[in-house]
């Protein structure tokens, strides 16, 4: 056996326990019923921000904490804790994403938060005439 | 009512049907282009080749007059085109005009076609230029770079073939469009006067209006335009059976591609940095990952080309990376433009229905690279044939998916005994000791860093390969039980949720290894070198670079469990030295012959740049005020970000930072941060200070030093008794104060009401380090339109008011107080009613206020409000500045109150500071130059070969 052939083989060992690896890093989206059932666990956890519950962000307190509510897709609401400042355009948002896992009360905790606005990447302009 | 029968008003619908026309003609050319010199290849008859490039020029012609139509439009603010109503507006300053163009999906595939087109001119005219050495590739080169063309042109059609979006057209007019065909005004002959949303267009997002956004896209198209000529000379090596002779030509193209696309993607870097509150210059963004991996294919397809210039080894290797490049740049299209990444990413395209037409492409390109990699015949249509039934079983019976997984499994079969029966034993055992193993190793490398970039930033199309098995791996779990198969058939696959910790674990160990190799590797000679002699020049430069990254080591503070880093830091200083050293000690001083050698320093120092600058940022406005909310939850106890009050100045890091103010600039509102350096505290006899509980008096003038305790017995005596006034006014101690005024700061908001505020950060840099500032949170209940520019008004003071319902006696907390409503009287004291007249009431509220955080500090507060006929029509508030607070009444109704509070005007503030971030941009010229030198040389070099420089 040549020395490439060996190589080739230890090289495709190794890409292959690489990729495991980082399925084994990837996280799972989850609705908020899921997440709520393994506390602890990261997901990423799609919704809408619950407007009829107010968002309370706080900075003289804690200028790196943002907590309202999060309604996911089959309609669960949950108070969620997220650990950045309010983002600027929070109440705009049309669907949120979540990056957290929940905590024993029953509650998620956030460590990032992606968020879609409106007319920012979508493109859908109807106008009516 | 049929819209063809309608006459229009004001519209200047010749332009939309001349770019209609050119885009169909620049297909047509496109085609006679890849017809002709297709079968000018294979023919081998010159007047096909030239039926073939009159294709090609008719479809050049084509391009530039779409891209001179598309301007033309822009540039006259003709709203009635969706793309010019979409991203272009009246009040955008020309200069970005440039910037709406390629702002959209149908420009960007317009500029990537523009310079394919120039690329391909650019290609002809040196393949007929006299004494052309190459002239016998152009027809074979052509027909792959016009078939590509072919593909693109089609993208810019916008017509359906069957259910399948093919493009879609930038030159619709708005009633065209689909969500708007039917609408009642597009039957309204002169709706462009009657309906105002079209007398102006959306316009550029702001965040984009910024020389970035001019100068980033085109250079980074062009970076991935470049990579199809070698892919293009790859396939026609493959098509003529010159298995190495196409890399001579291809080679100063792969290494121009290195060059642009590198300065692309690290431009982009820039643009994130300077300009975008990211908090970085590199975030692992999948659009980000899309363009990094073809380079570092592009790189490796580069160097393995180098190594079968001079024999044929590893060739198997060099064509798999040079084909495979061109072919990630046209996944990361996919990727980018398919709306595949959905919610993964920021700075995505929506999908538009482009998905099934841009999977085609990709898997054509897929199907045509591997087809020749076989040098059976035979082999080859089988491949083809058993690929285009796949292709036909998949659409007809709508089994898309299973089809492609299949095509890939046929693929990769192929592939193997395309090896096996082409390329085995071709190559000869090379000696370990020559540049070229090393070579093909640090390849391989770079192959497995890009097939985990790949990998990892493509989680979301597994999700929709998997869509399809989902029943079939429910049922296998029903029936075996198994949990793991269960999960399968229920799985929704997420990006890792920390990207950055994510890439780099597997990032930095594989950088690391290049970058060693990167070190050594050139001093090898070809073929087989002395390994005494290599390990005599290397000694120097091996010492050098261990003494500097241990210096750097304690100098950053690494410690031993960062092994990675450490290693990673070593290594790159090794590769800065051994390379920066190659060039007295192997090249004798030449520099024309050092590009490779100036190319590799700067990528160590990119890569040492990125290492120090991200492994010791240092985020100092981290829990430089807040208090801890650790009740909460363990991982909110650290806070960020600062808070600053207006007028206020606050310890951060190595300064002092104060808010100065607000202004008002156009759509953005700067917030004024000025920075003091920090000096000891001086105190002076007599001054009391406050440590916890206790109070301290200075006995003599002194300088604070670091530790209270360390001074209390020379310099402060302990006060016994002191008064409840005294124990008010002392300060808490601190060992310094601001002192001199060094520089100012300005991160702003962009107000935009349409696209969203943004955050834009602003920047202080040193040689060293930078310091990286932008605002995160700030009060912008303000509308852009009605501010004049200049100042705000002084009521910007105050934060809006949060009204409390609450009777006499309630408390109220606030972030900074604790007030308890004592009393609600009546002023009615004779000058005032004399003053009012009798229809007024005026309402006085007397507070008590303590605050929150110290219990001994009272204070009053008295607001009033007046109401006229059963209503309040004025009121004055109270201000506690020592809290930075303000009470107002709102409402008095017997003992019920409407108490009005708000807090001082804020910001919260993020700061970074990076240091070393100067060693990565350094790097990045040094690499752009030191690429740009090479393929000089190499041009040049084409005519007489430079003596090789030996080792």
């Amino acid at each position: 056996m040549k020395r490439t052939h060996i190589i080739a083989i230890v090289i495709i060992a190794v890409a292959i326990g690489m990729l495991v690896g980082s399925l084994y890093d990837s996280s799972t989206y989850a609705d908020l019923k899921e997440a709520l059932a393994e506390p602890g666990e990261e997901f990423h956890v799609v919704g809408t921000l619950d407007r009829s519950q107010p968002i309370v962000y706080e900075p003289s307190l804690n200028a790196s904490l943002t907590t309202f509510t999060m309604r996911d897709l089959n309609g669960l609401s949950c108070t969620v804790h997220l650990a950045k400042a309010k983002p600027q355009d929070l109440e705009r948002s049309e669907r949120i994403v979540l990056i957290g896992s929940a905590n024993a009360s029953g509650e998620f905790e956030a460590r990032d938060m992606l968020m879609k606005c409106p007319s920012k990447y979508n493109e859908e302009h109807a106008i009516e005439g | 009512m049929d819209t063809n029968s309608i006459e229009y008003i004001g519209e200047h619908a010749w332009a939309g049907m001349l770019g209609h026309v050119l885009t169909a003609l620049s297909l047509v050319g496109a085609a006679v282009a890849t017809l002709g010199y297709f079968l000018g290849a294979q023919r081998k008859q010159v007047q096909w080749s030239a039926l073939g490039r009159m294709g090609f020029r008719m479809h050049s012609a084509a391009v530039l007059g779409i891209v001179v139509v598309l301007f033309t439009m822009l540039f006259n603010h003709w709203f009635e085109y969706n793309y010019v109503w979409k991203h272009s507006n009246l009040q955008m300053p020309l200069k970005y005009i440039a910037s709406c163009f390629w702002e959209g999906q149908e420009g960007s595939f317009l500029l990537w076609t523009f310079w394919h087109m120039v690329l391909g001119n650019i290609l002809i005219w040196r393949f007929r230029r006299r004494a052309s050495t190459t002239a016998e590739w152009e027809p074979y080169v052509m027909a792959v770079i016009a078939l590509v063309q072919v593909f693109l042109a089609f993208m810019l059609l916008g017509i359906y073939v069957g259910d399948t979006k093919l493009g879609s057209s930038p030159f619709l007019l708005m009633r065209e469009i689909e969500s708007n065909i039917g609408l009642p005004w597009t039957m309204i002959p002169d709706y462009l006067a009657r309906i105002p949303q079209l007398a102006d267009g959306e316009g550029l997002n702001p965040l984009l209006q910024n020389y970035w956004m001019v100068i980033h896209p085109p250079t980074l198209f062009l970076g991935f335009a470049a990579t199809l000529v070698p892919f293009a000379f790859a396939i026609s090596g493959l098509w003529r059976g010159q298995r190495t002779q196409w890399i001579a030509p291809a080679l100063p193209w792969t290494f121009f591609g290195v060059m642009v696309l590198g300065t692309g993607i690290l431009m982009g870097g820039a643009w994130a940095y300077e300009a975008l509150s990211f908090g970085g210059f590199w975030a692992w963004d999948p659009v980000e990952n899309a363009s990094l991996v073809p380079w570092i294919t592009l790189v490796a397809a580069g160097h393995l080309m180098l190594v079968n210039k001079r024999k044929e080894t590893s060739l198997f290797a060099a064509y798999l990376l040079t084909l495979i490049t061109f072919i990630l740049v046209l996944y990361s299209t996919f990727l980018t433009r398919s709306g595949v990444l959905g919610d993964t990413s920021v700075h995505s395209f929506t999908g538009d229905g482009m998905l099934p037409a841009l999977v085609r492409f990709l898997l054509i390109f897929i199907g045509i690279s591997a087809a020749l990699m076989h040098p059976d015949r035979a082999q080859r249509r089988f491949y083809v044939l058993v690929s285009l039934a796949l292709l036909v079983i998949g659409v007809v019976l709508e089994v898309e998916v299973p089809a492609i997984l299949l095509f890939g499994l046929l693929t990769i079969v192929h592939l193997a005994q395309s090896y096996r029966q082409g390329f085995m034993d071709s190559s000869p055992e090379e000696s370990a000791w020559s540049r070229e193993f090393w070579i093909f190793i640090g390849s391989l490398i770079l192959l497995l860093s890009a097939a985990q970039i790949t990998f990892s930033t493509s989680i979301p199309v597994f999700n929709l390969l998997l869509e399809p098995f989902e029943r079939l791996f429910a049922w296998i779990g029903r029936q075996t039980g198994s949990s793991f198969f269960t999960n399968l058939g229920d799985i929704d696959i997420a990006p890792p949720a920390k990207p950055k910790p994510h890439y780099n674990k597997f990032q930095v160990p594989l950088s690391m290894i290049v970058a060693f190799l990167v070190a050594f590797t050139q001093y090898l000679r070809w073929r087989t070198s002395d390994f005494g002699q290599f390990m005599r020049k290397l000694a120097v430069p091996l010492v050098l670079s261990i003494i500097l990254a241990v210096v750097l080591t304690l100098a950053l503070g690494y410690s031993w469990r960062e092994f990675t880093l450490v290693a990673l830091l070593f290594t790159t200083c090794f590769a800065a030295i051994a390379n920066i050293a190659y060039v007295p000690l192997v090249l004798k001083g030449s520099l024309k012959n050092a590009g490779p050698s100036i190319a590799h320093t700067g990528f160590a120092l990119v890569l040492l740049g990125a290492l120090v600058s991200t492994s010791r940022s240092d985020a100092v406005s981290s829990n430089a005020r807040n208090m801890d909310l650790r009740y909460l939850s363990e991982e909110f106890s650290n806070s960020e970000d600062i808070l600053l009050y207006r007028g206020d100045t606050v310890r951060m890091g190595d300064h002092y930072v104060h808010y100065e103010s607000k202004r008002h600039d156009g759509v953005n509102l700067h917030y004024e941060m000025d920075y003091f350096a920090v000096r000891p505290r001086t105190y002076h006899a007599g001054d009391t200070v406050r440590i916890g509980g206790a109070l301290f008096r200075a006995r003599d003038d002194h300088q604070a030093g670091a530790d209270f305790l360390a001074q209390q017995p020379d310099h402060w005596e302990e006060l016994r008794s002191y008064s409840k006034r005294e124990l008010w006014h002392a300060r808490e101690w601190t060992p310094t104060a601001p002192g001199d005024s060094l520089f100012t700061l300005a991160p702003f908001v962009q107000l935009n009401k349409k696209f969203g505020n943004v955050a834009e950060p602003s920047t202080k840099h040193w040689p060293g380090r930078d310091l990286y500032t932008h605002i995160r949170y700030a009060d912008l209940a303000i509308d852009p339109d009605t501010l004049a520019d200049g100042s705000i008004t002084p009521d910007d003071r105050w934060m809006p008011d949060r009204l409390h319902e609450k009777q006499v006696g309630d408390t109220i907390v606030t972030p900074t107080s604790v007030v308890i409503i004592d009393s609600v009287y009546t002023v009615s004291d004779s000058a005032t009613k004399a003053m009012l007249g009798e229809q007024y009431t005026v309402y006085a509220a007397l507070l008590r206020i303590r605050d929150l955080y110290n219990p001994e500090r009272w204070f009053e507060a008295r607001p009033l409000v007046i109401y006229a006929h059963g209503q309040p029509v004025a009121g004055r508030a109270a201000e506690v500045a020592p809290l930075r607070i303000k009470y107002g009444l709102a409402t008095v109704d017997g003992e019920k109150l409407g108490i009005n509070v708000a807090e001082a005007e804020f910001v919260v503030m993020h700061a970074i500071v990076f240091p070393g971030i100067n060693i990565l941009w350094i790097g990045c010229i040094l690499l752009a130059l030191g690429t740009g030198l090479a393929v000089w040389q190499r041009i040049k070099g084409a005519k007489a070969p430079p003596p090789l420089p030996h080792a």
